[in-house]
């Protein structure tokens, strides 16, 4: 059993090894075994507008749509979760309604959607389109975090007089932040690697990374988008090892 | 639940947010979500086209019709069943592995299963295009250890697709089926143990069936991602292998046939409704869990 454990993960990470060596290569062309160390698909990376100028534009993007989602997201699941709310669950189910449907069906009811009221291909509909999709992982991952505190805390304080504020302010926010901090690098992380609803909205100025992968891809194999993944999971690692500093790996279950 | 409820009102503590601020959610939602998916289900008609604008019904019927589109209709859903399947046959030995005999390891395993899922769809793309090539290292060692005398063309097919999406796809199986195997009460295997079972059997006969919950959720979850993807299919099937994301796609980038591709888009989502009317008789089966 353990073999095949160990076979299993070589097929699961084998694929993403080869990617990240390949983007060290000193040869002109997609090389593996790599020959060769250099730097120089970085490099090129780097200079490479389309590539940087959607790097910036994915960054922006995942970052904005992160607080949006978390100030949309976080009042409705603590209100969800505890407050006094007919039919919690059916409320529930529907804000988490937008991870079941197919991204490109919403992509692409999105883009005529928006058109029609004058958004059009634009950065703000872009983020529209992210924190819709984002959303529901913040609304989990904190009402994850939040049904696992004890009320009795609000309630006390309630009890000893604070306002609805204050209670929120000095009581709440401070349990529930590690949820609000892993919804927020979940929604990062969806917004940085969607490709399904970007591509709908891609511009000169709105196309975000993986889209210029993409219609680079198609034209060319060359090393540079190695390096350009490669560079995306650094960023996806470093938020990995935040998350689970702060809030363990096991809420990162998507079915738990 | 509800008695908890009333003596919080009692001592006059109604939660710390207003339910108010659901509504707020929920209008963003349903302005940005809902009305969109129903304005396309509706307009079709509607979507601005060159002057030969035909009725939505034209493009039902072609789809539902044309051997052609209907075939790919019927390869979209295949496609997703397969990979689906093919993901629990694979994944459920790892979840059985993670939950029973990692032990302290377990942190670790859930760390290589989660790492693949924040690398992009492109990057692991990228290396089974590297894997698959004429002259990869898979042909390499096929070669080597003479097996075949020519390389084979492995990219550009329906194999190589399903290889790509059964790796997307196979940790969300893991991770469900691992997450219902975590709550069986091991007790339970213990006594079929002492009452004489096998290894095997109690397995079978009670982990298993267990676990079934575990294998609907994690099916529901793989069938609806394999379902709208397209990336994998574009960049490994070599366009051998059509299906209803991937079509949407190319009429959207080549043929620019929007309303065609609304009519699919509407098919697709139809064909995840239905998977979510199952997920909700699943979910009822169970018992609404808080």
């Amino acid at each position: 059993m353990l073999i095949y454990v160990v076979l299993f993960f070589i097929f699961l990470l084998g694929p993403i090894f080869i990617v990240v060596s390949i983007s060290f290569t000193e040869t002109e062309f997609v090389a593996f075994p790599p020959q060769g160390f250099s730097w120089k698909w970085y490099q090129r990376f780097f200079e490479y507008e389309p590539f940087i100028d959607s790097f910036i534009v994915s960054v922006e993007l995942a970052i904005a749509t992160a607080l949006l989602a978390v100030a949309l997201g976080v009042p409705a699941a603590l209100a969800v979760t505890r407050g006094r709310v007919p039919y919690a669950n059916t409320i529930m189910t529907f804000l988490l309604s937008p991870l079941s449907m197919p991204l490109i069906v919403v992509g692409f009811a999105l883009l005529f959607y928006l058109s029609a009221l004058g958004l059009g291909v634009s950065f703000v509909s872009l983020l529209i389109a992210h924190t819709v999709i984002s959303l529901p992982y913040v609304v989990r991952t904190v009402a994850g975090v939040y049904r696992g505190i004890s009320p009795d805390y609000e309630e006390s304080a309630a009890v000893l007089g604070a306002n609805r504020m204050q209670i929120f302010w000095y009581v709440t926010l401070p349990m529930i932040k590690p949820g609000i901090f892993a919804g927020m690098l979940f929604a990062m992380l969806i917004s940085i690697d969607n490709l399904p609803i970007s591509f709908f909205f891609g511009s000169a100025d709105t196309n975000t990374l993986p889209v210029v992968m993409l219609s680079y891809l198609e034209h060319q194999f060359d090393p540079s988008v190695a390096a350009a993944s490669s560079i995306q999971l650094i960023v996806a690692i470093i938020g990995l090892f935040i998350v689970e500093r702060i809030y363990g790996l096991d809420a990162m279950a998507p079915a738990s | 639940m509800t008695d908890q409820v009333r003596r919080g009102t009692s001592r006059g503590f109604s939660g710390v947010v207003s339910p108010w601020w659901i509504a707020v959610t929920a209008l963003f939602l349903v302005v940005f979500f809902v009305i969109p998916i129903i304005n396309n289900l509706l307009n079709t008609d509607q979507l601005v086209t060159l002057a030969k604008q035909r009725p939505a019904s034209f493009y039902y019927e072609k789809l539902f019709t044309d051997p052609y589109y209907l075939g790919i209709v019927a390869d979209t859903v295949t496609l997703s069943v397969g990979v689906t399947v093919i993901c629990i046959i694979i994944g459920y030995p790892v979840a059985l592995f993670l939950v029973r005999h990692a032990g302290r390891w377990s942190g670790l395993v859930i760390f290589l299963l989660i790492a693949p899922l924040l690398t992009s769809i492109i990057m692991r793309t990228f290396g089974w295009r590297v894997l698959f090539a004429r002259r990869g290292l898979l042909n390499d060692f096929l070669l080597w250890i003479d097996a075949i005398e020519k390389p084979i063309l492995f990219l550009n097919g329906p194999t190589s697709a399903v290889i790509g999406l059964v790796h997307v796809l196979v940790p969300f199986m893991v991770l469900s089926i691992a997450s219902v195997l975590r709550s069986i009460d091991l007790q339970l295997e213990e006594s079929a143990r002492i009452l004489g079972a096998s290894r095997f059997k109690t397995f079978l006969k009670v982990t298993f069936p267990l676990s079934l919950d575990g294998i609907g959720t994690g099916f529901i979850i793989v069938f609806l991602l394999a379902n709208g993807s397209f990336v994998t299919l574009l960049l490994l099937g070599g366009g051998e292998l059509k299906t209803l994301p991937l079509l949407i796609y190319q009429q959207f980038t080549i043929s620019r046939d929007f309303q065609f591709a609304a009519a699919m888009s509407n098919v697709l989502l139809a064909i995840a409704v239905g998977c979510l009317y199952l997920q909700l008789r699943l979910i009822k089966r169970k018992g609404v869990k808080g």
